[in-house]
């Protein structure tokens, strides 16, 4: 059409370049909104400050595995933020996004929907890489010694950002309305928080085994290896947590809705 | 009503001159830009919309006029590809919005905007136009946009520090970034003060001037009437008139009308032309106004009447509004409960 072309040449646009554009906005909305930013950061600093002072004396022990206390914790708490910024804050911003029409509103322009969540991920792995470094730092302090297995931790933090990023889109799928979104999500992973080790080692054999099938236990497990325990990838917890990466993805494909009012 | 809107909605006249030819240099290349025949569409038992056909040229201004629970919306969002239809015919700009690879296309092409304000709180007002621009393939220039929605200095203002007003210029911005050809425009004033809506209509008209084809909805009769070439008005999920903001609803409605109160002493049978008595004026509708005029002036002169309160009008387009819709309305009125809950 010569209505459309006239006065700008078309432009090829590549996939990449488009999530580029994607992601450079996705993190100028979340630096900007000292909420986010502060819960993101500030709250991990604080929670492994707060462990620190708490078991930064407690050696080796049985009760944390063979590893020190903050051994422990430093991976549990990384594990922890990942979760927040890539099931928690995706699946409230989501349904927020959607209520106020701005999910609509991006869906009505030629940007794919491939486009869009790539765009999210992608951002949800760079915070969680600076959540993770920041993390380690704070470690150090208390004498965790700096991982050494690098591309282990890449792909495991990879891999466990896709598959809550998953969850997070799956549940925001089947939140209808955003101010139940908080409720919802905090209730599905505060108990389970709890029952996957991450505030404590989990003694019970019976419990670890059913959270073992569960997402959060395999992804403190398989960050525990490379950050702690100088491993390799842990292929095993980490194949259950892809697993429940794709569970999350084919509710999302199915379910996920742009409008917020429902046909 | 505007003398010079006045000129420009009468049927015979429908569009000055510039807008007029780059609407028929359009119309030669596709021969409307929306079809809609037959259409039909169901929220469980409830018929939204149970027969909606119209047209719009390339190049015109249609309104979707009509009552909250109409089906304005959802026609709206069946064209726009929100949603499927359960039957009829629908083509936008020679394509089907509820076919997949159509309506990838149509998004490229139309711009829409919608009733939420939607836009991210916290980037500025730049930083959002420049997001959106980056999904089309041939963009506005950023600048060309800010100036067009006058949104002037306003730049680098975080959209959280926009007013309603300057927000919702910012979402016409964004429906017009990525220079479409067809603009859906959902109740565009709504919440507007008089002199915001004055400026949102001057920008209407200029985009028209620019050749965009636009479609929109309102329930404000005043808008219809200064904005839109014709006018579809939908009343129970049905199209119950349709044309030219000025010859809506037929010919009944070309009648002018002579309103006078009856003079004293005087019955309405000694009246030169037939009328009728209406909340205490007499009321003859007609269609040769200067001749029953003058009949009737001529005859109160030579008997030395006095015609106190004399007017001389047409019915507005919200006397047939009013009309059209009351009475489409016994058919709809069992639905009115339960349309509430389902969209507009």
């Amino acid at each position: 059409m010569t209505a459309v072309l006239a006065g700008g040449a078309p432009r090829r646009r590549n996939n990449l370049a488009l999530v580029i554009h994607q992601i450079k906005y996705e993190q100028l909305s979340f630096w900007r909104n000292p909420q986010s930013a502060i819960f993101t950061f500030v709250f991990p600093v604080v929670f492994v400050t707060i462990m620190g002072a708490l078991f930064g004396r407690v050696g080796k022990s049985s009760y944390f595995g063979g590893l020190s206390a903050l051994q422990y914790y430093v991976p549990t708490i990384a594990a922890l933020c990942v979760l927040g910024s890539c099931y928690g804050q995706l699946a409230v911003g989501l349904a927020a996004r959607r209520q106020n029409g701005i999910l609509k509103r991006v869906r009505a322009t030629p940007l794919p929907a491939w486009g869009y969540f790539s765009g999210l991920l992608a951002h949800c792995v760079l915070v969680s890489l600076a959540d993770i470094v920041l993390i380690v730092g704070v470690g150090r302090l208390y004498g965790v010694p700096f991982p050494s297995q690098w591309p282990a931790i890449a792909i495991t933090l990879m891999l466990g950002a896709a598959s809550f990023c998953a969850l997070g889109v799956a549940v925001a799928s089947m939140i209808s309305n955003a101010e139940a979104a908080p409720a919802v999500t905090q209730l599905v992973l505060f108990p389970l928080l709890f029952l996957s080790g991450t505030y404590m080692p989990i003694s019970s054999r019976l419990l670890s085994q059913v959270t073992g099938w569960l997402p959060i236990r395999p992804f403190n497990e398989a960050l525990i290896g490379p950050l702690s325990r100088h491993t390799g990838a842990d292929w095993g917890h980490l194949a259950v947590l892809a697993a429940w990466g794709v569970i999350g993805a084919a509710v999302a494909i199915r379910r996920f809705r742009w409008d917020p009012r429902p046909e | 009503m505007h003398p010079e809107l006045t000129g420009r909605l009468a049927p015979a006249a429908a569009a000055p001159s510039g807008a007029a030819a780059a609407g028929d240099a359009a119309r030669q290349q596709s021969p409307q830009a929306i079809i809609v025949a037959g259409l039909r569409k169901n929220y469980g038992a409830v018929q939204a919309v149970r027969d909606v056909s119209f047209s719009v040229g390339p190049g015109e201004i249609v309104a979707l006029l009509g009552p909250n629970g109409a089906g304005k919306t959802t026609t709206l969002e069946i064209l726009e590809g929100f949603r499927t239809r359960d039957g009829g015919r629908v083509e936008v700009l020679g394509l089907d919005p509820g076919d997949k690879w159509d309506a990838r296309e149509l998004r490229e092409r139309t711009g829409l905007v919608l009733q939420d304000i939607a836009v991210e709180p916290y980037l500025t007002v730049r930083e959002t136009i420049a997001r959106q621009a980056g999904y089309y393939q041939a963009p506005r220039d950023i600048p060309e946009v800010i100036s067009l929605t006058g949104l002037d200095g306003l730049e680098r203002r975080k959209v959280r520090a926009l007013s309603g007003g300057q927000k919702r210029r910012l979402d016409l911005a964004l429906g017009l970034i990525g220079r479409p050809e067809l603009l859906y425009l959902d109740e565009p004033t709504t919440g507007f003060d008089p002199a915001a809506r004055r400026g949102a209509w001057d920008l209407v008209r200029q985009l028209r001037t620019a050749g965009i084809t636009i479609l929109l909805t309102t329930h404000d009769m005043a808008e219809a009437q200064a904005l839109a070439d014709r006018v579809v008005l939908l009343s129970g999920g049905a199209v119950v008139a349709e044309g030219p903001p000025a010859g809506l609803g037929g010919p009944d409605a070309e009648h002018t009308r002579i309103t006078f109160m009856l003079p004293p002493g005087v019955l309405l049978a000694d009246l030169p032309v037939p009328g009728v008595s209406r909340e205490g004026s007499v009321v003859i509708e007609t269609t040769q106004p200067t001749v029953e005029l003058h009949r009737l002036t001529s005859w109160a002169v030579r008997h030395d009447v006095m015609l106190s309160g004399l007017t001389v009008d047409r019915p507005s387009l919200e006397d047939v509004y009013l009309r059209l819709t009351r009475d489409a309305a016994p058919s709809a009125a069992p639905e009115k409960k339960k349309t509430k809950r389902s969209p507009r």
